[in-house]
């Protein structure tokens, strides 16, 4: 019997070892004595090649307290292993009760613990990979609190965690009508959609949304993760590109019907010379200049919008401005039978701006009377007037006609890109222009305006530099001025 | 010639001047009008054979008169050439416009800007060669 013991000690699949109170290796099995050598060795020496005991030693606890011990550890084998081990102690006692020594079973846990770190890497990959996604992502509860975001998330949208989705996306107090995280949680299935979130510092982003259903190991829906990917260039490219559609179809349109109205300068040329008619000649060569200079603006116009360059500003001379103003505009005027007048009070001064700029934004405002009183061609007492005065802090320019006048609809669309109400003349970008130029230079154009009446165009720019705090691209809005003429 | 008298109607004086030359030099009486009301008046005072109309007009649109005149038990005959810059953007625009107008007739031709003076003569010869002989 003794010996079946002793030769199941000996075969024990795990390092068995007795230890005295010395800490001296009594006994050990074949395994023990193949890994860590004779009996007879201190432990700490045979386990770890130490000179000492080694602290929190198992085999010293179990025979201070007298209980079984359970602990972890890690030991060296004679060709230089290291093995993590779970070993567990219990104590030897004699007839009398006393511990006479202690038993000590160690088990390789290198598996469990390979299997253990492979596991935590796991998660540690998975957390770095739901921080690190180029996407906004966040892990919502039924409750529509966000429970987790990544580092995206809270870069743009705050500190999140805890916050409920509507607060952080959309800076709203109530949640949002339809929720997609929601309707994911209730039905089990992932959804997509598109909408506009806000960022924490005020910023619109639009963004394509997928939300899906976080389910536990029972299989039921606990939560909604949601990735959101910033689609705000894609969509502004969009809305570039149908801008761009809608500026050639303008360009389109507004060149074809100057080429007829070259073809008709054209054809009164030629057949003035065929019948040396010479009024007609001169009519239709009239005519040529005109829509030349016509063409030739547009694609000023267009250039302009093309460029959106930066104005250089400088002092600019107003009385010079307007002189040079006179020059290109006293010509035009004379030859729709129009009376341009220009009244600039005395010592306007100067004003910081782009001269070039101000002078094509005049044009801009002057043309579009002209044709405004073109359009009313044969009557005897049309007439344009310009008057510029100082009214601190502003330099305030007024442009007046006795044209055709405009309705509400034109008069609120005036300053839109693309919108016209010169039929086939117009491209729509000349106010547009006009307006942006003002507004870079802080300043704001006011219009009055009935039909069968005329118009008046209030330009106000700032004496002192001032540019516009208005993010590019958005206009100021026009304010229509109540004079009640 | 059976269709002498034809109106204008464009807000462009240049085009208005040109197509006037043009057809008075080829023996037609013209008369002319910048925009729908205009054009309203004109017609009774100068009772045309023909209209030609821009479809972008100050106000009213030219389809706008176009429909006016297809209902108006006085002119609903009276054939129409509809002028405008852009072409494609016409047929498209002219189609749902009527649709709109359920049983309003067409233009009787539409002509796409640039326009020389032979594709203007020819289409006002075609609409007097598909008119019934009257007086």
């Amino acid at each position: 019997m003794r010996d079946h013991f002793a030769q199941y000690f000996e075969e024990m699949p795990c390092y068995l070892s007795v230890h005295d109170r010395d800490f001296r290796i009594i006994h050990g099995n074949q395994r023990f004595r193949r890994d860590f050598g004779a009996q007879g060795d201190y432990c700490y020496r045979a386990y770890k090649g130490r000179d000492s005991v080694c602290e929190g030693c198992p085999v010293e606890k179990t025979f201070i307290e007298g209980v079984p011990q359970i602990s972890e550890q890690t030991l060296h084998t004679r060709d230089g292993r290291e093995i993590p081990v779970r070993v567990r102690t219990t104590p030897i006692r004699d007839e009398a009760g006393q511990i006479v020594a202690v038993m000590e079973m160690h088990t390789d846990i290198s598996e469990s613990k390979r299997l253990q770190e492979q596991l935590a890497h796991s998660r540690q990959r998975l957390a770095q990979l739901f921080e690190e996604v180029p996407c906004y992502l966040s892990v919502q509860g039924p409750d529509r609190i966000i429970q987790h975001a990544n580092r995206r998330f809270r870069e743009t949208f705050g500190p999140a965690i805890g916050e409920p989705c509507y607060r952080v996306y959309k800076h709203r107090d109530e949640q949002c009508i339809v929720c997609n995280a929601q309707v994911a949680y209730r039905e089990g299935k992932p959804f997509e959609h598109e909408e506009v979130v806000v960022s924490a510092d005020g910023r619109e982003i639009n963004v394509l949304v997928t939300t899906a259903p976080l389910r536990n190991a029972r299989g039921e829906v606990e939560a909604v993760i949601e990735m959101a990917v910033d689609i705000t260039q894609i969509r502004q490219l969009q809305s570039q590109l149908a801008s761009i559609g809608l500026l050639v179809g303008s360009i389109s349109h507004g060149i074809k019907g100057l080429l007829t109205g070259l073809d008709g300068g054209l054809y009164l040329v030629n057949s003035g010379f065929e019948r040396g008619d010479e009024a007609r000649l001169k009519k239709g060569w009239e005519m040529v200049v005109r829509n030349v200079e016509r063409i030739r603006s547009m694609v000023l116009d267009i250039l302009y919008y093309a460029k959106d360059r930066e104005l250089e500003v400088v002092d600019v001379d107003v009385a010079a401005l307007v002189a040079e103003l006179a020059e290109v505009m006293d010509k035009k005027a004379a030859d729709s039978n129009v009376a341009l007048r220009f009244d600039v009070a005395p010592g306007v001064g100067t004003l910081p701006g782009d001269s070039k700029a101000l002078r094509a934004m005049l044009v801009n405002i002057l043309e579009n009377s002209l044709e405004a009183c073109r359009a009313e061609a044969g009557r005897k007492d049309l007439r344009v007037t310009m008057s510029v005065r100082r009214l601190d802090p502003w330099l305030v320019m007024v442009v007046e006609d006795n044209g055709i006048g405009m309705d509400r609809e034109t008069r609120e669309k005036l300053f839109s890109l693309f919108f016209s109400s010169k039929g086939s003349k117009g491209t729509g970008l000349g106010l547009f222009i006009a307006n942006k130029i003002v507004d870079k230079h802080g300043g704001s154009i006011a219009v009055d305006s009935e039909v069968g009446r005329g118009s008046r165009f209030v330009i106000r720019l700032p004496l002192e530099a001032r540019p516009s705090t208005r993010p590019t691209g958005e206009l100021a809005p026009m304010t229509a001025a109540a004079t009640g003429s | 010639m059976g269709l002498r008298r034809i109106l204008v109607v464009d807000d462009d004086p240049d085009i208005r001047e040109y197509f006037a030359a043009v057809l008075h030099d080829h023996g037609y009486e013209v008369a002319e009008a910048g925009d729908s009301s205009a054009a309203l008046s004109e017609l009774e005072r100068f009772l045309p054979d023909v209209v030609i109309v821009d479809v972008l007009l100050p106000g009213r649109s030219g389809l706008d008169l176009l429909v006016n005149l297809r209902r108006s038990p006085r002119w609903s005959a009276t054939p129409l050439v509809v002028v405008t810059g852009v072409d494609q953007l016409l047929q498209d625009d002219c189609q749902s416009y009527l649709g709109a107008h359920a049983g309003v007739e067409g233009p009787d031709a539409v002509l796409g800007k640039p326009i020389d003076p032979s594709t203007l003569l020819a289409v006002l010869r075609a609409i007097d060669a598909r008119q019934v002989p009257a007086s």
